[in-house]
């Protein structure tokens, strides 16, 4: 793992526009979750979200274009082919173990994902990893673990993820503007 | 041939479509004579003869709202009555053998004639084929006239003509034969 | 001789009487039937009647089974809705949290594997 200065950041943000903007190649199957339910009887809340193609073009449905969050998850959920979440948040610290996660993170070292970026941050006591699944130098996969004293969450999308599209959501889901350079 | 008169056989029809049981029962027995006498001289059983006529009744009562007239009432039962008699003597081909004891009995209706001649004569009307014997009834027994026949037979005038020649003609060689063998 | 055979035909072939016993006998089998038409409807309209039930019970179910399916997947569309949304805001949330540690690097550290 290597401390990136300031300097690399424009590179960072630029792979990910580059990402963006690259066309998507057959998406991986869906990671295989694991069965958490022990910690779900432990956990004070719980997210537990699966949505196939079938879920997604039903939700879609849903979506009313008239109101900005929906018109912009409807554009975003036009490529996917998957959304599955595991969310455990916790009265006390560390009900969980790192371990739990180990199962999924194999499965992340297999080849095509590639960890995009992993980031600490001490003010939440969250670390954050971001996997990209590439297929042919395409990519067609996103990942994400989250890790807190609290809380874990686990997050695949599977499919088109337009990161240019996510940085447009910015401010509609709490999406945070990457600053991603805009196509020449 | 109806002993009711035209004005008081349609005022039974009214009164019979209406419900009338009574009214209908009158209608029965005004026309009962000549519907059963067709029957029995074409199918030459009583039994038969007696149920079908019922039958024809029974239609008429079925059919009550169709019969525009007295006269219309005679001609309906006339032509139902024998088509049906036609119908029967084709499904069931052993009723053109006149049973003997029928053949006397129905001649014994005739009391003004000879006797012998008057149920020689019906015995030999079981020998004509059904649509002749059928035309001979109509203008013997019914009295009418060949354009009448025509009309309830479906049949042409010209058709009726030829039917009742035939049939004079074989009748009355039959019977020359009978005169012949018995003298 | 013409003459006198069609005489002698219409001597023999007089109408005879059935009698007051045949009038009796028309009346029963009516009464009769009447009877039987008022106790047991003619099949064909027993027929047509239990087709028409069958007819409008099977569109009423029809409609009833096809609303039922379009609130179910009215119900189910929706909570695939709120689940998309629920699923892009932790999402938003966890890149959010990459965001600000990637620009701060001051209170953060952040490590990249990638190749990409």
């Amino acid at each position: 793992m290597n401390t990136l200065s300031k300097r690399t950041l424009p590179t960072l943000v630029a792979m990910l526009a580059l990402l963006a903007r690259i066309a998507v190649a057959a998406p991986p199957a869906p990671l295989k979750l694991p069965d958490f339910d022990a910690l779900a009887a432990k956990a004070a809340q719980s997210v537990n979200i699966t949505l196939d193609s079938n879920l997604l073009g039903l939700a879609a449905g849903f979506l009313d274009s008239s109101k900005p969050e929906d018109a912009a998850a409807k554009e975003l959920v036009a490529g996917l082919r998957g959304v599955y979440v595991r969310s455990y948040t916790f009265d006390k610290d560390f009900v969980y173990a790192a371990a739990d996660l180990d199962a999924v993170r194999k499965q992340l070292s297999a080849p095509g994902w590639q960890r995009l970026v992993g980031v600490h941050s001490g003010k939440e006591h969250a670390n954050v990893d971001i996997y990209v699944s590439i297929e042919q130098g395409r990519a067609n996969g996103l990942t994400i673990i989250s890790s807190e004293p609290r809380q874990f969450t686990i997050v695949n999308i599977v499919g088109s993820i337009d990161l240019q599209k996510l940085h447009r959501l910015e401010g509609k889901f709490g999406i945070p503007k990457l600053q991603l350079e805009e196509n020449k | 041939m109806s002993e009711t008169p035209a004005l008081k056989t349609e005022e039974l029809l009214t009164r019979a479509l209406a419900g009338d049981a009574a009214a209908f029962a009158m209608l029965v027995r005004a026309q009962q004579r000549s519907v059963y006498s067709l029957a029995l001289r074409m199918l030459s059983d009583r039994q038969k003869a007696e149920d079908l006529a019922q039958e024809v009744f029974l239609q008429l009562h079925r059919n009550l709202a169709s019969v525009e007239s007295g006269e219309h009432l005679q001609f309906w039962l006339r032509k139902v009555t024998v088509n049906r008699s036609i119908d029967r003597l084709r499904r069931e081909p052993r009723f053109e053998a006149l049973p003997l004891e029928a053949a006397d009995s129905v001649a014994c209706e005739a009391q003004d004639a000879d006797p012998l001649l008057l149920r020689r004569l019906n015995s030999l009307m079981k020998q004509l084929p059904a649509a002749p014997r059928a035309v001979v009834l109509l203008r013997y027994q019914e009295d009418l006239d060949p354009t009448q026949i025509a009309r309830i037979l479906s049949m042409s005038v010209n058709t009726v003509k030829s039917h009742l020649k035939r049939s004079l003609s074989l009748l009355r060689e039959r019977l020359g034969e009978t005169a012949r063998s018995s003298t | 001789m013409s003459n006198d055979l069609e005489d002698s035909l219409r001597a023999a072939l007089r109408p005879v009487d059935p009698g007051e016993k045949f009038t009796a006998g028309v009346m029963a089998r009516i009464a009769d039937e009447s009877r039987r038409t008022m106790r047991a409807p003619r099949p064909h309209t027993t027929a047509l009647r239990w087709t028409s039930v069958a007819l409008a019970v099977s569109l009423v179910i029809g409609i009833l089974v096809a609303r039922e399916l379009q609130l179910r997947r009215t119900q189910r569309g929706l909570e695939a809705r709120a689940e998309l949304l629920q699923a892009l805001k932790l999402t938003g949330e966890k890149l959010d949290i990459a965001y600000r540690v990637v620009n701060d690097e001051e209170h953060a550290e952040f490590t990249k594997d990638s190749g990409v």
